[in-house]
C-alpha cells in the first residue's frame, strides 16, 4: 500500500467512526461505542505511525529546498471542481510537517478519546455515543485540515473543527452558559473563518492557483534558494495582504489577541474536550497555518513579524490573567493561549521548527495537566473553584504526581519536554539578533517567570496544604484505570519526551527540527553559547517563583502582592475589560442597529412595501373584477363594439 | 356579374349580407332566449358565408366556396356543442333568460 492509499485511509478510519456512532450509536450496546469511538482513532494513528516510517528516511535532495514542491507528496485523487481555469482538485499534502501533525493529533487525541470512555461514563446512551461521534467528527476534520494540499480543503477542515469544537463545546446543551460559549466560540471562528477566505480568493485572484504546491512554485520565484528572509519587494503585495489575512484566521483558530475571549468561555465542554481541542491540537492549528504557509511569511516579512509580535503579547497577556484566576480549568485555558503564543513567537521569527517542536511538548504535558484536572474535578464532583480544594495530593498520589509533572514541564524545569522546546524558542530569539527578535524574546523571557508563578499557584493551592473546609467530597477516590494510563502515559512523554531534541543546550539530538527540515527549511541561525546561559537562568529563576508561590498562597508567609495593588487584582481579574470592551464596541451598537431596524425599518419600510404590495394587488384585482358582470350580453357587447372600433380604424387607415 | 342570364351586382349580396349580419348581432345582443340568440349566432355565420361565396364568385375562385363549407361543418359542430349545453342547463332548470346565467360575475 502507497503512501497515498495510506493518507487517504487516515482520514478514513475517524469518518467511518463518526458515521456509524451518529447513525446507529444510540441503539448499539455501549461497548461498541467505547471501542469503536477511540478503535477509529487508533487505527488512524496506525496509519500515521505506517506514513511516517515511509517519511523517516527521507531527506532533501539539496538541503536548502522546499522539497514538497516536488510534488513527490502531493496526492491527486480526483478533481472536485473544474470550471473554465477555476480548477479544484481533491489532493492531500503528506509531506513531514503534516505526517508530524498527524502523530500529535491521533496519538495524543487516541489517548484522550480513550480517557474520555471513562470521563463520560456518567452520560446516559444517546449522550454518551453522541459524545463520541462528535469527537471522531472532530478528529477527522483536524487530519483534514493539516492534510489538505490546497486552499478549498484547508477552508473546509478548518470550519468543520469550528463545527466541532462549537458542538463540543454546547455538549451540554441543557446549561445555558454552555451554549453562550459554544456560541461565542463559533462566532469569533467565523471571523477567523472569513479572513481564510479571503486570503484564499486574494491568493487565487493573484495566480490563478489553489494548490499550496502551485502557489508557492509562483510565490518563490523570487526566492530561487527558497527559505530567504526576502525584504519588502513591490511586487509581494498580494502575498503581504495575504498573508496578513490568514494570520486573521489563525489568531482567531488559536485565540490570541484580539480574538481570544472565546477560549477560557470553551472551557464549560467536557475536561476532554478542553484537553483535545483546546489544548493539544485545535488551537494549536493556527501554527500549522504559519508553519505551513512558511514560503508565504518568509516574503510576507510585515505579516511575519506581525505574528510574532501577536504571539509575544499573548503569551505575556494570557500569563498575568492566569494569576488571578480561580477556575482549575481557566487557569489551564489562559496558559494555553500563552504556551500559543510562544509558538506563534517562534514561527513569527523564522524558528519554524522550534515553534512545532513546542507544539509537541505542549501536546504532551497540556493534555496531561487537563486530563489530571478532569480526574480531580471528577474526584471533585464536578467542583472546579481550586480554592475548594485543598490537600489532594495525600488523597490522590498518582494524579496530583502527574499534574506536578505536566506543572513542572509547563514551568520548564530540567529535563522535562517543556524545558527543551521553551528554552529552544527563548534561545533562538535571543541568538537570531534583530531587533524584532530581541523585543519578543524580553516578552517571552518575562512571560516564562510569570509562568513559573501562576503554575505553582495552581498546584500548591490545589494540591498542597490542608483540606479546603468547602470542600464537596472529604475523601475523594482516585480515577479509574481508564482515566489513568493515558494520563501517565502523558506524564511519561513530557519526562522522556525532551531527550529528542535537546538544542536549547546546544548539545544532542535535535530530531524534530530534522525531521520538520524538508518542510518548513533548516533552522537558519545557530544560537550562540549567551542563549544557553540565559535559558538555564530563566529556568532556575521560574523554577524559583514555582517554588515561592507555596509561601503566598499556602504558607501565607509572604504578603500577596494583590493587597498592594488592588487595582492590578481587578483588572486581571476582569481580563482587562476584554469582555466588556467587546460588549460596548460590537455588541451593544449592533442590538442597538438592530433594535432600530426592527422598530423603524421592519415595520414601515419592509413590511410596508410587502404589504402595500399585497394590497394594491386586491384593490386592483377588486376594481378589475368589477367588469366580470356575468351577463353574457354585455361581454358580446363589448365584443361587437370593440369589433366595430377595429373596423372603423382599419377604414380610417385605408382612406 | 352574370347570374341567371341577368346582370347582378356583387355589392347586393354584400349588402344583404350585412344586413343578415347586423340582424344576427343585433339579435344576440337584445334578444334574452337562450335558443333565439343561437339562432342569431347561426344567421351572423351564414352572413359571412353568403359573403364568401360572393367574393369567391366574384374573383373566380374556388378556394372561397370551399371555405364555406368547411365553416357550414364547424356552424353545425358548434350548433351540436351550444345546444347540448342548453340541454344540460334546461335539465336542471328552466331559462327563459340568458341573464339569469350570471354565477360567474366576479
Amino acid at each position: 500500500m502507497g503512501a497515498s492509499q495510506l493518507a487517504l485511509l487516515v482520514l478514513l478510519f475517524p469518518a467511518a467512526g463518526a458515521i456509524l456512532l451518529a447513525g446507529r450509536g444510540w441503539r448499539l450496546p455501549r461497548i461498541v461505542t467505547q471501542i469503536v469511538g477511540p478503535g477509529v482513532v487508533w487505527a488512524s494513528f496506525v496509519c500515521v505511525v505506517a506514513l511516517l516510517w515511509g517519511h523517516l528516511n527521507d531527506r532533501c535532495a539539496a538541503p536548502n529546498d522546499i522539497c514538497y514542491l516536488s510534488s513527490n507528496y502531493d496526492f491527486t485523487y480526483w478533481t472536485w471542481i473544474q470550471s473554465g481555469t477555476f480548477q479544484v482538485p481533491f489532493n492531500l499534502l503528506v509531506d513531514n510537517l503534516a505526517v508530524f501533525m498527524c502523530l500529535v493529533i491521533t496519538g495524543v487525541g487516541g489517548l484522550i478519546v480513550t480517557y474520555s470512555v471513562g470521563y463520560m461514563a456518567h452520560e446516559d446512551g444517546p449522550s454518551y455515543a453522541r459524545f463520541f461521534t462528535y469527537m471522531d467528527i472532530f478528529i477527522f476534520s483536524m487530519l483534514l485540515l493539516v492534510l489538505a494540499g490546497n486552499f478549498i480543503f484547508l477552508i473546509v477542515g478548518w470550519a468543520l473543527v469550528g463545527l466541532s469544537s462549537y458542538l463540543l463545546i454546547g455538549f451540554w446543551y441543557q446549561r445555558r452558559s454552555a451554549v453562550a460559549a459554544a456560541r461565542k466560540a463559533f462566532v469569533m471562528n467565523v471571523i477567523g473563518d472569513a479572513g481564510m477566505i479571503l486570503a484564499a480568493f486574494v491568493l487565487f485572484f493573484t495566480y490563478h492557483q489553489t494548490t499550496y504546491v502551485g502557489i508557492f512554485a509562483i510565490a518563490t520565484n523570487w526566492c530561487p534558494s527558497a527559505f530567504c528572509d526576502k525584504a519588502f519587494h513591490s511586487d509581494s503585495f498580494p502575498l503581504e495582504l495575504a498573508a496578513f489575512l490568514l494570520l486573521v484566521g489563525a489568531v482567531a483558530k488559536s485565540a490570541q489577541i484580539p480574538l481570544h475571549t472565546w477560549l477560557p468561555d470553551a472551557m464549560e465542554g467536557p475536561t476532554p474536550v478542553s484537553a483535545l481541542i483546546h489544548a493539544a491540537t485545535m488551537v494549536t492549528a493556527g501554527v500549522y497555518l504559519v508553519g505551513r504557509m512558511a514560503p508565504i511569511y518568509d516574503i510576507a516579512v510585515y505579516a511575519h513579524g506581525a505574528v510574532a509580535i501577536v504571539g509575544a503579547v499573548t503569551a505575556l497577556f494570557a500569563a498575568t490573567i492566569a494569576i488571578v484566576q480561580t477556575d482549575i480549568k481557566r487557569v489551564l485555558a489562559y496558559s494555553t493561549m500563552s504556551q500559543i503564543g510562544y509558538m506563534f513567537l517562534a514561527v513569527g521569527i523564522g524558528a519554524y521548527s522550534a515553534g512545532f517542536f513546542h507544539l509537541l511538548a505542549h501536546a504532551f504535558f497540556k493534555a496531561l495537566l487537563f486530563m489530571a484536572a478532569g480526574n480531580v474535578i471528577h474526584a471533585m464532583h464536578d467542583e472546579q473553584d481550586m480554592r475548594k480544594y485543598g490537600g489532594l495530593f495525600r488523597q490522590l498520589p498518582r494524579t496530583g504526581g502527574a499534574f506536578l509533572i505536566g506543572s513542572l514541564a509547563l514551568v520548564g524545569v530540567i529535563p522535562l519536554v517543556g524545558f527543551f522546546s521553551k528554552e529552544q524558542i527563548l534561545g533562538a530569539a535571543f541568538s537570531k539578533g534583530d531587533p524584532l527578535a530581541l523585543g519578543v524574546w524580553v516578552i517571552g523571557a518575562a512571560t516564562a517567570l510569570i509562568t513559573g508563578f501562576y503554575t505553582g499557584r495552581m498546584w500548591w493551592i490545589s494540591f498542597a496544604g490542608k483540606p479546603s473546609p468547602e470542600r464537596p467530597v472529604e475523601h475523594p477516590h482516585e480515577a479509574p484505570p481508564v482515566m489513568l494510563v493515558p494520563v501517565l502515559i502523558l506524564a511519561a512523554l513530557s519526562v522522556v519526551g525532551g531527550f529528542i531534541q535537546t538544542r536549547a543546550l546546544g548539545i544532542g539530538p535535535s530530531v524534530v527540527s530534522d525531521f520538520l527540515a524538508s518542510a518548513v527549511g533548516p533552522l537558519r541561525w545557530e544560537e550562540n553559547a549567551g542563549a544557553v546561559v540565559v535559558g538555564l537562568i530563566t529556568m532556575i529563576l521560574s523554577t524559583l517563583l514555582f517554588f515561592a508561590a507555596y509561601r503566598f498562597y499556602v504558607e501565607r508567609t509572604w504578603k500577596t502582592w494583590s493587597a498592594n495593588a488592588p487595582w492590578a487584582q481587578r483588572l486581571l481579574e476582569r481580563k482587562y475589560y476584554f469582555d466588556e470592551i467587546y460588549d460596548a464596541a460590537v455588541v451593544r451598537p449592533m442590538d442597538a442597529i438592530a433594535n432600530w431596524g426592527a422598530r423603524d425599518i421592519e415595520g414601515p419600510v419592509l413590511d410596508g412595501a410587502v404589504v402595500g404590495t399585497g394590497n394594491a394587488a386586491v384593490a386592483a384585482a377588486r376594481s378589475l373584477s368589477l367588469t366580470q358582470s356575468g351577463y353574457f350580453r354585455n361581454y358580446v357587447l363589448v365584443f361587437v363594439g370593440g369589433a366595430v372600433v377595429a373596423a372603423v380604424l382599419l377604414l380610417l387607415r385605408t382612406a | 356579374m352574370t347570374l341567371g342570364g341577368s346582370h347582378l351586382d356583387a355589392s347586393w349580396f354584400l349588402i344583404l349580407s350585412a344586413i343578415l349580419f347586423t340582424l344576427g348581432a343585433v339579435g344576440v345582443l337584445v334578444r334574452r332566449n337562450p335558443l333565439v340568440i343561437l339562432i342569431c349566432i347561426e344567421l351572423m355565420l351564414n352572413a359571412v358565408n353568403l359573403t364568401l361565396v360572393t367574393f369567391s364568385r366574384q374573383l373566380g375562385n374556388l378556394e372561397g366556396q370551399l371555405f364555406t363549407l368547411m365553416s357550414i361543418t364547424v356552424a353545425a359542430a358548434e350548433a351540436v356543442v351550444g345546444l347540448a349545453i342548453l340541454v344540460d342547463i334546461f335539465h336542471t332548470r328552466d331559462v327563459e333568460d340568458v341573464d339569469e346565467l350570471s354565477e360567474m360575475k366576479g
